[in-house]
């Protein structure tokens, strides 16, 4: 009997471990996003943004807070949770550590529809920016359709290395259609797309936050209800089976889920896809290979790196601003090496 | 007893992959192969602006005259084109082939490793820094970075303390790419260089000149040989690390002769044509699909097939749309997308 | 009484057809053992019987309903499966790939309820993997991995277990410890097992009942004194077998064998 109370011990002391990382990423959010919000070309105080926040700021202090700083940032930390719980999907359905949302042609698909409506309405007037975002998403979601349904085989349904390099052909294949596009812009519209594509967080603006918000708060949770499912798919297609796991319709679940949250983030910040890949590599580390704790983890991982690379993107080079996807990939690239260096297999 | 047990069992294996090489095809391949390419190198070399007879062509070849302007222009331009186009095509093909085999992962080729992203890393470098370098030092620098990417993704591979495995070294390759591309893509958004570097990938083949082939040609020779010798090896070692070691094979010094092999013959090519990756992964793919999966084979085969596609790539580009060139990626990329489709749907998991 | 029954079905992949009509019973509360040589066909029999593989003709029944139209959690509540070759994902550790084990008893988001610690708790114990429990999988030796796959299977609760060569990478004493585990939980708790094996001694010594099989076709059924013959075995797996009685179980057991010369 006493036996056994130790054995529940070890396993609750690992829970509280991995609730107590969770937690801490969560602090270092809060700790990022007041950072954030003293970043920019007006200097804040630490309280006079707590006291803005509060609603007790000048009338200036509160336009710069909520009207530009608020909404990029939210987005910020929304965008990089959606990619890194998209990414956290693809790798458990396909059992493949490189999987990450551009092997679904999420970024390339968003960013061909982008290309192609700067080179035919080349006005980058105010109208059309409002656009963007819905032809981006249409985009990336057309994309995903296509490879899914040129990878899907009656009789034997979507195996995920089929998918894998489906993926990899048809956003080679779009991305040489963005090459001869590329050639035919002018310098501007260039500028623009170019920017756009090295994903920056350029939609800081409440309507992009309601429109991104009701995908975050329905999907993420939604996957999250699927943890145990895609644990279960993690062992492979005959375990799961044998353990009761309607594989192929969870996965055509997921899939779209993932594709939905990716989707719907790369269409207000570009293309930032390394987010993807990285984010849920960074999470298994800490909290280990379990998606009850690996999806939060990797949440607020992806939200932490976004927020921390766009706050860096725009404070390096002031008063310009490096892409937050740039940034991301500089500070993301040597760590995720570094972790790589250390890991015994 | 166990331990040779298990070897012969994998004798056994190796023999199947005999039998499952289909010799007769890989011949044919490989001659018919030989045929088509010089008739597509003729071809090309025919077809330009200024019109020329295919007989002219072979005269200009075999009994060259200084005086005829049709002579100069095959001579001096288009001969070298067409020429370097062949050898790119080559060096991808081969390229990717070693890496497929080394790292029994189909979706590797020589943009895994850092390679094209180490390249354009410097060539966004020199269009930023160095306005107005001439094309000879492009590729020499593009050929450096291409090393850089190489070595920080190896470097950082065999630092760790399990070893390079196969799976290191692609995740490896993914983070430095990312990194890599990440600082080019910085570059060229704040120096306004994008556009320029595009213009540069289009331009493909084009600017090849007889002093690039006449400095690039010792090294890809030697490479190409290293390949082939190889070749017997890879196969062995596409079966597994430690059947390749059960085998007798040193596979360190394997994989690493191979790293430099790719490193050459895919550094050269990426340098001239910039990184059309896409190309060193679907050669290896169609190769295997025609004369199976040994090495042997499927080595002299790409060198002929990937030199044939990129060939008629370049010939197509400028046939399209004349006077303009259509950049030679996005041809390549339009042949060989449905076909890899194909491939995936039919197998997809067999290496 | 038989707990599975396979109706003339034909399995196979894409285009080509591994098994094409065969029909099987499998008795309820036995071990039944499935033998024959490589490629004849076995494992893919147990991927039909275990619905991973779908039947292109026939039907496979379960508990006299087709298993295809079942739900498959209705499935996994009844039926736990070892595949022959699984692979667990990095960072897991002995616990929670056991604890796996409960999916198909769980529902929502599934926290562990006390009756799943009993279920895990015990089916690490009778593996005899205490010790290893919070180690991370991939750090264990090739036995040691097997029977962590044994013991989620087992942590599954099922009346039916089905083990693809559950024995290999173990030795001998490993191989009998889980045979002789399968054995106490057929004869004390009445579960049916179906296995494949390639120990004819090891076949004859557990099971109740045998089935042959070559190239995808049943050669012979029955209990191990009507399979292990020499004809059978000639037949089966082309040897002359030297089959005595054992002195100590009564169990027919291969002394010795000979490839057969004429056909090889």
């Amino acid at each position: 009997m006493k036996e056994k109370n130790n054995k529940t011990h070890t396993q609750h002391r690992a829970k509280t471990k991995n609730l107590i990382i969770i937690g801490v990423l969560g602090l270092l959010i809060v700790v990022a996003f007041m950072i954030s919000m003293n970043t920019g070309f007006i200097k804040l105080t630490p309280l006079e943004v707590i006291r803005t926040l509060f609603g007790l700021g000048t009338e200036k202090q509160h336009l710069i807070l909520f009207e530009f700083r608020l909404p990029r940032i939210i987005i910020a930390v929304l965008v990089g949770m959606g990619l890194a719980v998209s990414g956290c999907v693809l790798q458990g359905i396909s059992r493949n550590a490189l999987a990450d949302p551009g092997i679904l042609g999420i970024n390339a698909g968003a960013g061909l529809a982008v290309m192609l409506f700067i080179s035919f309405f080349p006005s980058t007037a105010a109208t059309p920016v409002f656009l963007l975002p819905v032809l981006a998403f249409f985009g990336a979601g057309v994309t995903a359709v296509i490879i899914y349904s040129l990878a899907y085989k009656r009789h034997e349904g979507i195996s995920p290395m089929r998918l894998l390099l489906t993926g990899v052909a048809v956003a080679a294949g779009i991305s040489s259609a963005m090459i001869v596009l590329t050639l035919r812009l002018s310098p501007e519209n260039y500028q623009f797309v170019a920017t756009w594509l090295a994903g920056s967080i350029w939609g800081s603006n409440w309507k992009f936050v309601l429109s991104l918000l009701p995908w975050i708060l329905v999907l993420i949770p939604f996957v999250f209800s699927k943890a145990r499912v895609l644990n279960v798919l993690n062992l492979g297609d005959l375990t799961a089976t044998g353990l009761g796991a309607s594989i192929e319709k969870e996965r055509r679940i997921l899939l779209a889920a993932a594709v939905g949250l990716a989707g719907a983030s790369v269409s207000v910040s570009g293309g930032i896809g390394f987010v993807g890949l990285i984010g849920p590599h960074l999470a298994r580390q800490l909290v280990g290979s379990r998606h009850q704790f690996l999806i939060p983890a990797a949440a607020l991982t992806g939200g932490l790196l976004v927020l921390v690379a766009d706050t860096l993107g725009r404070w390096i080079l002031q008063p310009s601003e490096i892409p937050a996807g740039i940034v991301v990939a500089v500070i993301g690239a040597p760590y995720f090496l570094y972790l790589l260096s250390r890991l015994k297999d | 007893m166990s331990a040779s047990a298990e070897v012969s069992a994998k004798i056994e294996k190796l023999t199947e992959i005999k039998k499952h090489s289909h010799p007769i095809v890989a011949v044919v391949v490989l001659f018919g192969g030989m045929f088509a390419l010089l008739v597509a190198i003729g071809l090309s070399i025919s077809f330009g602006a200024a019109d020329i007879k295919l007989a002219t062509v072979w005269t200009a070849v075999f009994q060259f005259d200084p005086d005829l302007t049709q002579h100069q222009i095959i001579r001096e331009i288009r001969m070298p084109r067409v020429l370097g186009a062949a050898i790119v095509g080559s060096c991808f093909a081969v390229s990717g082939a070693l890496m497929q085999g080394m790292t029994r992962n189909p979706l590797a080729d020589s943009g895994l490793l850092g390679l094209n992203a180490g390249a354009a890393f410097m060539l966004a470098l020199c269009f930023a820094l160095l306005p107005g370098l001439p094309y000879m030092y492009l590729i020499m620098y593009s050929f450096l970075g291409a090393g850089l990417g190489v070595g920080i993704v190896y470097g950082v591979g065999s630092m760790s303390r399990g070893g390079l495995t196969p799976m290191r070294l692609v995740l490896a390759g993914a983070a430095v790419s990312a990194l890599l591309g990440a600082l080019s893509e910085g570059i060229a958004l704040y120096f306004r260089i994008g556009q320029d570097l595009a213009f540069w990938y289009a331009g493909g083949v084009s600017g090849t000149k007889w002093v690039h082939l006449q400095i690039m040609s010792p090294w890809i020779l030697v490479a190409m040989i290293g390949a082939l010798i190889l070749s017997r090896s890879i196969t062995l070692l596409s079966l597994g690390e430690e059947v390749a070691i059960g085998l007798g094979q040193r596979t360190k010094t394997i994989k690493l002769v191979g790293m430099i092999i790719v490193l050459i013959l895919a550094g050269a090519a990426v340098s001239v044509v910039g990184a059309v990756g896409f190309f060193g992964l679907i050669v290896p793919h169609l190769t295997r699909f025609l004369v199976g999966h040994d090495y042997r084979w499927i080595i002299p085969c790409s060198i002929v097939l990937g030199g044939l596609l990129v060939v008629l790539a370049d010939l197509g580009a400028r046939m399209i749309n004349p006077p303009y060139e259509t950049p030679i990626g996005a041809l390549i990329a339009l042949i060989g997308v449905p076909f890899f489709l194909y491939l995936a749907r039919k197998g997809g998991k067999e290496l | 009484m038989s707990a599975i029954k396979v109706d003339q079905v034909a399995i196979g992949y894409s285009n080509t057809l591994i098994i094409d009509d065969l029909s099987v019973s499998i008795p309820e509360k036995k071990i039944t053992t499935i033998i024959g040589p490589n490629g004849c066909g076995k494992s893919t029999l147990l991927k039909a019987i275990s619905r991973v593989l779908k039947t292109k003709r026939g039907a496979v029944y379960l508990d006299g309903r087709a298993i295809h139209q079942l739900e498959t959690k209705e499935v996994a509540k009844k039926m736990a499966i070892l595949p022959q070759s699984a692979n667990a994902p990095g960072g897991l550790t002995v616990f929670e790939l056991v604890s796996y084990g409960r999916f198909p008893h769980q529902s929502g988001f599934g926290s562990l309820k006390k009756e799943d610690y009993e279920y895990i708790y015990w089916a690490i114990d009778v593996t005899g993997l205490n010790e290893f429990k919070d180690r991370p999988v991939e750090a264990l030796s090739g036995g040691q991995r097997q029977r962590v796959w044994i013991a989620m299977a087992l942590a599954q609760d099922t009346e039916i277990l089905i083990l693809d060569e559950p024995t290999t990478y173990l030795d001998l004493a490993h191989q009998l410890d889980i045979l002789l585990l399968l054995q106490r939980l057929n004869e004390e708790e009445g579960r049916t097992i179906v296995m494949v094996l390639h120990d004819l001694n090891h076949a004859s010594r557990f099971s109740d009942y045998m089935i042959a099989m070559k190239n995808g076709k049943l050669v012979k059924e029955g209990t191990p004194e009507e399979v292990m013959t020499c004809p059978n075995l000639q037949l089966v797996f082309n040897i002359e077998a030297r089959i005595a009685t054992c002195p100590f179980s009564d169990n027919p057991i291969c002394l010795s064998y000979q490839l057969c010369q004429k056909d090889r």
